[in-house]
């Protein structure tokens, strides 16, 4: 088959390879930069040290972001669990018509820029005692992750022969067992990968942050912003790697489930 | 047995209002959050919008008359409108790209657009610091090719936000295109083949239409998105890089008028949603994020 003129494929698939790799090359720039010895950063860095590792280490206000960045983002991933797994089983149990109406409910924090919601929650928060606390930038940090917990686990749910809980309560079991034994084993992989979402956003999350975190609740994002305003520190590239390995080695754990869940759903057929 | 009969004796009437109820309560949480901590916060803004001193519309006026702030705007909508055609048109391959290659080598195009959207955009937005810098690798790069004698300008200016909007917002638009593409059908190509169509032809008379929904849809996502940016800009541009968000910030955090930067915010808001608007007549946006 012809179709195409094969050297014509052939640039389209070189301009795609490149587009690729442009996206994805620059990303680990500060990986190197962390390494550096020189106490300014170059790339690549002419003698590997870990000395600004230590540094970060020392820093009493890098490591308490970093922990305020860990209880944030642990508490927003129980909150946007909860509020988005519920949902997802309540948008099952509606006719089908009336589903693109809630869901798109909640997704519509979404839409609005972040920038607004940002300014909106700081006006708020600050009146009722909420800025700069954990639970009011987890709250805040919710609004985004709850969208992502939902759609995860309605996919899950979709999965889900009905007829299996319909058996389950037939056969004499009450709701709540036929929910723990049958429904929550079922969409269990959606909830893990909903929540891996959540807690990575909330673990990235810049702008609303900059806005409620104030000195109380500052993340690790929010100091760096503040760092990288003024100057490049290798300390910074610390900060930066740090985040880069939480995302990555979550990415990489969710996948290794998808793929065990994939390979078990084949076994089964 | 008597289990079974009173769940007999239960169904009817009573099971059907009890469902209804139990759908209630499993939906209670998410509309008491949504209800406290966006609709409220947003409304109060709203309503702030209109408290200027010198009457309701006072803030509105003052943004929409003033030379600075038109200027701001129309400099957002112009970066938002030229960063969504270079990602569309450097998606394009991408995708196709994606389409063409089967295995270990597709696993790696698929992780190359998945990895970048869970990574942090500060994170992204500080790499590329790192790289245009004056002493950076790019410019030493182009030093060592000869395109240049000295290092080139490359940061806080145009050039640097271009670079850093278009690397975090491409993702958006290579995955809906990438859908669409395909769930084109392979015997529509087949057939415009065999009659004897050119590829040039094929490709613009079948191929392309075929994924302008995809293409729709990655655009809307990069200029909704690329209309509220503000940490890439923030610090990748120079000082006349002055976006919308950055505008918002400085009149909460700088200047403290508070019904300036809520008319701001509500100018914006009502854009995202004409454009949504508009787009959703002709596309579904919603079976494009999906996909995510």
């Amino acid at each position: 088959m012809r179709r195409f003129k094969p050297s014509s494929q052939a640039l389209t698939q070189i301009a795609g390879a490149v587009v690729l790799a442009f996206l994805v090359m620059p990303i680990f720039a500060v990986v190197p930069a962390s390494f550096n010895q020189a106490s300014f950063i170059k790339i690549p860095p002419e003698e590997l040290s870990l000395q600004w590792y230590s540094a970060f280490i020392e820093d009493r206000g890098w490591m308490s972001s970093l922990f305020n960045s860990i209880r944030v983002a642990l508490l927003t991933t129980a909150i946007a669990l909860v509020i988005g797994t519920l949902a997802a089983l309540g948008v099952e149990r509606l006719p089908k018509r009336m589903r693109p109406f809630v869901i798109g409910a909640v997704l519509s924090p979404l839409i609005v820029p972040v920038i607004m919601i940002s300014i909106a929650l700081y006006y708020v928060t600050r009146s009722i005692g909420l800025y700069g606390t954990v639970t009011g930038l987890a709250l805040s940090h919710a609004l985004i992750c709850v969208p992502f917990v939902l759609l995860n686990v309605s996919v899950s749910l979709q999965r889900l022969d009905p007829n299996l809980a319909r058996a389950a309560s037939g056969l004499g079991a009450r709701p709540g067992y036929v929910f723990r034994t049958v429904t929550l084993p079922a969409i269990w992989p959606g909830v893990a990968s909903g929540g891996a979402f959540a807690f990575v956003l909330s673990f990235d999350e810049v702008v609303i942050s900059l806005f409620i975190a104030g000195y109380g609740a500052k993340t690790l994002p929010v100091k760096l912003w503040e760092q990288i305003r003024v100057e490049f520190t290798p300390v910074a590239a610390v900060g930066s790697t740090l985040i880069l390995t939480f995302t990555v080695v979550l990415f990489i754990l969710t996948r290794l489930s998808a793929r065990k869940r994939n390979s078990a759903a084949e076994g089964s057929q | 047995m008597t289990r079974v009969e009173t769940t007999h004796a239960w169904r009817g009437h009573d099971q059907r209002l009890g469902r209804a109820a139990m759908t209630f309560l499993l939906f209670l949480p998410a509309l008491i959050f949504l209800a406290v901590w966006f609709v409220w916060p947003l409304g109060q803004l709203i309503l702030l919008s209109f408290q200027g001193e010198d009457g309701a519309f006072a803030a509105y006026q003052e943004i929409l008359t003033s030379e600075v702030f038109r200027i701001v705007f129309f400099n957002t909508l112009k970066l938002a409108v030229l960063v969504t055609i270079i990602c569309t048109i450097l998606a394009y391959p991408a995708a196709w790209l994606l389409t063409r290659v089967k295995g270990f080598w597709f696993s790696i195009a698929l992780y190359c657009i998945l990895v970048p959207f869970w990574i942090s955009i500060l994170v992204r937005t500080f790499s590329w610091m790192l790289l245009l810098e004056r002493s950076g690798p790019v410019n030493n790069f182009l030093i060592t090719l000869g395109v240049t004698d000295q290092p080139l300008k490359l940061l806080f200016n145009d050039l640097g936000v271009y670079i850093g909007m278009v690397h975090v917002l491409l993702p958006y638009a290579v995955l809906p295109i990438y859908s669409s593409m395909l769930k084109i059908d392979q015997r529509l190509l087949l057939a415009s083949d065999s009659l004897g169509a050119s590829g040039r032809t094929t490709f613009f008379k079948i191929f392309l239409p075929l994924t302008l929904p995809g293409v729709t849809a990655g655009a809307t996502f990069v200029f909704l998105l690329a209309l509220g940016f503000y940490i890439t800009p923030a610090l990748l541009g120079g000082p006349h890089n002055l976006t919308a968000a950055m505008l918002i910030d400085s009149f909460v955090n700088e200047r403290l008028v508070w019904p300036l930067a809520a008319a701001a915010s509500v100018i914006l808001l009502v854009i995202v949603l004409v454009v949504l608007a508009v787009t959703s007549r002709f596309v579904s946006l919603g079976s494009s994020v999906v996909v995510k």
